[in-house]
């Protein structure tokens, strides 16, 4: 079992790189900043991710896919703040967690309907809703949550 | 888990499963669900170790206040 305050730690950087920069920062990158040898930054990503599994590594490696609510893979989940598109959030419901990671910014969410290819826009600031097009946009869970239901991209 | 212009839309969907008819919710209900106590607490340093765990039982609790607490949405094993 990994140290908690190191996971605490990675887990942080790893946030961060991504509120940052919009992509989330390697292990090896990650090993330097909390001072520790390369393998053991690994470790410790994979200890993190055991802990956080709604996010996940990219199949057969270990590059973080996704580290909810952003994605480091790009969704069709645009999100927008203070007039710069670098995020992705991990899925829609996702997307109306972003708004905790930019406190005191409108975080506008964009992606197109799935059915329609025409957009569907939500923009929040410190977890209210400030707008949402069109009106009767919905979101919806296909196979129910549960590791047994579906592939987790695909719920 | 995505976002639809509306249920209509939702159903036109190809990859829509006819079985998870109990699969929608308001944008409002959404936002609340995904923006319980411990979502305010992400960019805390002890996030992971002390906040992260406790989010399920938030999760259960919003989803029984809106009358979701179903195996579908607690993730938890269907009636045979």
């Amino acid at each position: 079992m990994a140290d908690p305050q190191l996971m605490d730690r990675m887990f942080q950087l790893v946030m961060r790189s991504l509120i940052e920069t919009g992509r989330a920062r390697h292990y090896a990158e990650l090993a330097r900043t909390l001072g520790c040898s390369v393998e053991e930054g690994r470790q410790l990503l994979l200890a993190v991710m055991q802990a956080y599994p709604i996010g996940w590594l990219h199949p057969d490696t270990e590059y973080i896919a996704s580290f909810p609510p952003l994605n480091n893979l790009p969704t069709q989940y645009r999100v927008t703040v203070r007039g710069e598109q670098k995020w992705f959030a991990q899925c829609g419901f996702e997307a109306t967690s972003v708004t905790w990671l930019f406190p005191g910014a409108t975080v506008r969410v964009e992606a197109p309907c799935l059915d329609c290819g025409e957009p569907v826009v939500v923009e929040m600031r410190d977890g209210r809703l400030l707008g949402v097009e069109p009106r009767g946009t919905v979101g919806h869970l296909n196979y129910g949550f549960g590791a047994s239901r579906g592939r987790p991209p695909y719920l | 888990m995505n976002l639809f212009r509306s249920e209509e839309h939702t159903r036109r969907w190809p990859l829509f499963n006819p079985r998870a008819e109990e699969g929608f919710i308001s944008l409002a209900e959404l936002a609340a669900f995904f923006g319980t106590e411990t979502r305010h607490h992400m960019l805390d340093a002890d996030y992971l170790s002390a906040w992260f765990p406790k989010r399920a039982a938030e999760r259960r609790a919003f989803l029984e206040r809106i009358g979701k607490a179903t195996p579908f949405w607690l993730g938890t094993p269907s009636p045979p």
